[in-house]
């Protein structure tokens, strides 16, 4: 990646909002070049000192993203067709890293067996019930 | 008082855990594990520790519940968790790099959110003035997503969504949606002038909006 990364894109990967590979891309970017880290730095200071980015609150709020039951719609063919080509886009184009997850989490559940799943809950129900507490 | 952003059934959800329901706990977990996973393991590609990661954003969500002040949808204060402790993860196995709190030279490093100099209200105000701000301005974005998906302009809402969430330049976003930069330079204008007006009903100080500004 040559061109100049924009101030939108250096955020997203600071709220880890990129798609994993250019999560990875970038890391390696950053790892490279300090005057990269720098930049990154003063956008985490704006902030911290209150400035509102449109990307943030948009991703944070997940305004445009897809509910779950579309996803499932999807998954299951029956939305329509402008329905089914923005669910399209918002994963493979703007690549919202968290609705990827609720897809692939969708489709993970169609072939994994209820023992595992039941099995993973379980373990992290007892790692974490002890901390439940009223207030 | 901060916006509720929360849906009803998290809402009642949250309050049974708060009450330390332990059946609402395994329910909540039931609900959220799947796709927290996914996530987790997009990025870490091993099962066994995205599978840690998970279990330490659970044990994050029961111990910053006391702060959840509903400014934001369940899902995504979880993913937030899952981010954070996913960016401890990677910065143990090195492949994350530590960011300097405070920038040196920051002036003529180029960072600087183009055309903008935090004002003394930036930097004053109170965390319930930020939260009434951010308010304002997700009620602003989300009418105008909700205009474009009732009018079935999904080419405005790609572009809006390229340029401000992906961050993309222009030549891009008009590149992968097969516009004309002319276009997409229109498409911005005008959402930027809606949200300014918007905005601008609720005497909000345009310093605070930084991609806002004329």
């Amino acid at each position: 990646m040559s061109r100049q990364l924009t101030d939108a894109e250096l955020e997203a990967y600071f709220d880890e909002a990129l798609p994993a590979e250019e999560m990875a891309r970038l890391e390696e970017q950053l790892r490279l070049d300090a005057s990269l880290r720098e930049r990154l730095a003063g956008l985490i200071s704006l902030r911290d000192a209150g400035t509102h980015s449109l990307g943030a609150i948009w991703r944070r709020h997940r305004l445009s993203c897809p509910t779950r039951e579309q996803f499932g719609g999807y998954l299951l063919g029956t939305l329509d067709e402008a329905a089914r080509e923005y669910v399209e886009f918002h994963v493979t184009v703007a690549g919202c890293s968290l609705c990827s997850a609720n897809l692939a989490d969708l489709r993970r559940q169609r072939a994994e067996s209820a023992d595992a799943i039941q099995t993973r809950r379980r373990k992290y129900f007892q790692s974490s019930a002890g901390y439940l507490r009223k207030g | 008082m901060p916006v509720d952003f929360v849906s009803q059934f998290d809402r009642v959800l949250i309050e049974r855990v708060r009450a330390a329901d332990a059946e609402a706990w395994n329910e909540l977990i039931g609900r959220y594990e799947g796709r927290l996973l996914a996530f987790v393991e997009s990025r870490l590609g091993n099962r066994a520790t995205s599978e840690d990661v998970v279990q330490e954003t659970f044990i994050g969500l029961l111990t910053s519940l006391p702060n959840f002040d509903g400014g934001r949808p369940l899902e995504s204060y979880l993913f937030s968790i899952a981010a954070h402790k996913l960016t401890d993860q990677l910065r143990r196995a090195g492949r994350r790099p530590t960011v300097p709190l405070q920038p040196t030279g920051a002036s003529s490093s180029g960072w600087d959110v183009a055309g903008q100099q935090q004002g003394a209200s930036t930097m004053l105000r109170s965390g319930e003035r930020r939260h009434l701000e951010e308010a304002a301005l997700v009620r602003a974005l989300a009418g105008e997503i909700e205009r474009w998906r009732q009018r079935g302009d999904w080419e405005k809402l790609k572009c809006a969504e390229l340029l401000f969430v992906r961050g993309r330049a222009n030549k891009e976003a008009a590149q992968q949606l097969g516009l004309s930069e002319q276009t997409v330079a229109n498409y911005k204008f005008e959402f930027l002038a809606r949200l300014r007006a918007a905005l601008g009903k609720l005497k909000l100080p345009p310093d605070v909006f930084s991609e806002l500004q004329a």
